[in-house]
């Protein structure tokens, strides 16, 4: 399974603030994007960041390895 | 002794960071702070109060790596960074950040140069609570 996480703005677009993606061999960043920005798209309007396992990632050709912590994120609003 | 990078829901002493923060080396010639606050009104609302949301984890690591970019860049002799996370009022504290060299200009520079990144990419978001409702807040530069 891939954990997806949601904080702030996107995770009350969405709903929710985790989903568990079932995990196929092959899955890229891009593909879980794209599958969830289909059924999400007003949430993914707003994504400006991801992470992968905790660490930024910016290539969207990243493939997940099954039981990947991936967060989808609004542009940060701290300090 | 207190973790240099933390988040945290409870306040933060400015005295006791910049103490701790003297108290790394002697060879400290000049410190720069920023301490960041809750303002009561904003986009011209009144806000009660301010919560936060984070991937604490994520936040932390990424806290802790701009420390040690910002001691490597600048030379510092030492540096420290706390954010609060939780619920806040108008002018409850949020962030502070110290940054130690032995001379004032790369304390400063240093200093302006991590809250500038912490905003860029710390993942925390904040949430103004006003009479009118709640809203995101939207990134100031």
């Amino acid at each position: 399974m891939i954990k997806v996480l949601f904080f702030g703005p996107v995770a009350e677009r969405i709903g929710s603030s985790t989903l568990q993606i079932e995990y196929r061999p092959g899955l890229r960043l891009q593909d879980l994007r794209d599958d969830l920005s289909k059924q999400y798209p007003q949430a993914f309007d707003i994504v400006c960041f991801m992470a992968v396992n905790g660490a930024h990632s910016r290539d969207l050709s990243q493939e997940l390895a099954d039981n990947s912590e991936v967060a989808f994120m609004a542009k940060f609003s701290g300090g | 002794m207190l973790e240099p990078v933390r988040i945290q829901t409870e306040d933060f002493s400015q005295d006791e960071e910049v103490t701790a923060l003297l108290g790394s080396s002697k060879r400290m010639g000049g410190i720069g702070t920023f301490l960041g606050c809750a303002r009561d009104f904003s986009e011209g609302r009144e806000v009660s109060e301010i919560s936060f949301d984070a991937y604490g984890s994520m936040a932390l690591s990424e806290m802790n790596i701009l420390r040690n970019e910002a001691i490597a860049k600048f030379g510092l002799l030492d540096a420290r960074i706390v954010h609060r996370i939780g619920t806040v009022k108008g002018g409850d504290n949020i962030v502070f950040i110290a940054a130690g060299a032995e001379h004032r200009a790369p304390a400063l520079d240093a200093c302006r140069w991590m809250i500038d990144e912490l905003k860029e990419r710390v993942p925390i978001w904040k949430k103004e609570i006003t009479p009118q409702g709640d809203s995101w807040v939207v990134p100031h530069p």
